[in-house]
């Protein structure tokens, strides 16, 4: 075993991670990746973490639900240990203040002093990206646009949550807790890597053109020249009055080829629809129809589980939307039994990192 | 300059292709819907000089 997945429920700080070391036992891990409810306090949790854990690279974030011994969980703490057989080497950086616009140039810096190389010439093959960044801080595109520039390696992650109380998320790294920031970790994998990104919608035939964008706000205005409710309404063939409860069901997509990036709708505010992400001016987006989250994750995992020829561990980044849609539909157990078999654990997040900032996707990283 | 673009980073990599044209259609710019014969708008070319740039390239 070079993976181990630890978990805990135990309320005070201490005691949970007194369990989560217990759990880690005689195994010598790499590093340590955490996933916590905000019923935590961060600074008391990312303090003890490193006391508990000591000089190994030990990184997290807050959530809005954990997912660990094939369930979907709240109010807990999951974690995965790595051994040497899957990381060989590793880099943990943060961004402190997103608004930085320099501020991951200088982790990626600090990435090319412990590497070695430029990281536009690291192979992206051999290295591979976590990113957990503050999910209400509304600059994961930036960020990951930011990132897709300077490097062609891939980062893979979320963004952290709160448990749907939209108060703060925090990000955990050298034994503190960050707000307003992003913890980086650059891996060099000493097995076979591969990610995966699913999300459960097919394009309609129908388009939306937003000729009116507040970027900055992830507001839309207008879509093909009218205001935004009324034109994604007459999409769904809905009223506008009614438009908010088919969100869940019919958010849009940019496609890229045979892929969808989905853009989620939070809410209508007078004649405007708010998203979870930037959407672009001019940019056609597909109105996308719901299919089986469950049968579409399971098949996605079955194909990495046939490609690699086994999965090692599994990190899940899987959109709090998606959480919802399946405790609504009663399928909650069914998702979390997909990975029941391998070590894995992950969290619903407040968006998902995979190239660009999405919405309603599982992202994963998975080894060999 | 959408394909120049294209192929600076990815230096034939076909993966890095794939990968390049998708950091574009997220940026705003999907390379399908663009050719050669595409009517040049003057603010879409700074836009692409921008992201070149920013990308590193030289165009």
């Amino acid at each position: 075993m070079n993976a181990i997945t630890l978990s805990t429920t135990k309320p005070s700080v201490n005691d949970a991670v007194n369990d989560l070391k217990e759990q880690c036992g005689d195994f010598k891990p790499k590093m340590l990746l955490f996933f916590a409810s905000s019923g935590y306090e961060p600074g008391s949790l990312a303090g003890a973490m490193k006391d508990a854990f000591g000089d190994l690279p030990v990184f997290g974030c807050t959530t809005a639900g954990e997912i660990g011994n094939g369930s979907l969980l709240k109010g807990s703490i999951v974690a995965m240990a790595l051994n040497d057989r899957i990381i060989e080497d590793l880099k943990v950086g943060v961004v402190r203040d997103l608004s930085n616009p320099e501020g991951i140039r200088t982790v990626f810096s600090e990435f090319e002093s412990y590497y070695g190389q430029p990281m536009t010439e690291l192979d992206f093959t051999k290295y591979v990206g976590i990113i957990l960044i503050d999910g209400l801080s509304g600059a994961e595109e930036r960020t990951m646009d930011r990132i897709g520039d300077l490097t062609n390696l891939l980062f893979v992650g979320g963004s952290a949550g709160d448990d749907l109380r939209f108060a703060s998320t925090y990000v955990f790294a050298d034994g503190k807790a960050y707000t307003n920031a992003a913890v980086l970790a650059l891996l060099k994998p000493a097995t076979e890597f591969d990610l995966i990104k699913t999300q459960s919608f097919i394009a309609m035939d129908t388009t939306l053109l937003p000729t009116k964008v507040n970027e900055e706000a992830r507001e839309v205005l207008e879509f093909n020249g009218k205001p935004a409710s009324v034109a994604y309404a007459e999409a769904l063939g809905v009223s506008p009055d009614d438009l908010a409860a088919h969100f869940m069901q019919h958010p849009v997509g940019l496609l890229a080829g045979d892929d969808i990036f989905v853009r989620s709708p939070r809410q209508v505010s007078g004649e405007s629809v708010f998203f979870y992400c930037n959407v672009k001016e001019g940019v056609d987006l597909a109105v996308l129809e719901s299919t089986d989250i469950v049968a579409d994750t399971r098949a996605a995992v079955q194909e990495k589980l046939q490609k690699l020829g086994g999965i090692s561990a599994l990190i899940n980044f899987n959109c709090i939307l998606r959480t919802l849609d399946l405790e609504d539909r009663g399928l909650s157990a069914a998702y979390g039994s997909l990975f029941s078999d391998i070590p894995a654990i992950g969290f619903s997040t407040y968006g998902e990192e995979y190239i660009g900032h999405i919405n309603q996707t599982a992202t994963m990283l998975v080894f060999h | 300059m959408i394909e120049t673009i294209i192929r600076e980073r990815a230096n034939g990599n076909p993966v890095l292709e794939n990968t390049t044209r998708t950091k574009l259609v997220i940026k705003g710019f999907n390379p399908d819907k663009y050719t050669a014969t595409s009517e040049d708008d003057p603010a879409k070319i700074a836009e692409l000089k921008v992201i070149a740039k920013d990308m590193g390239i030289t165009l």
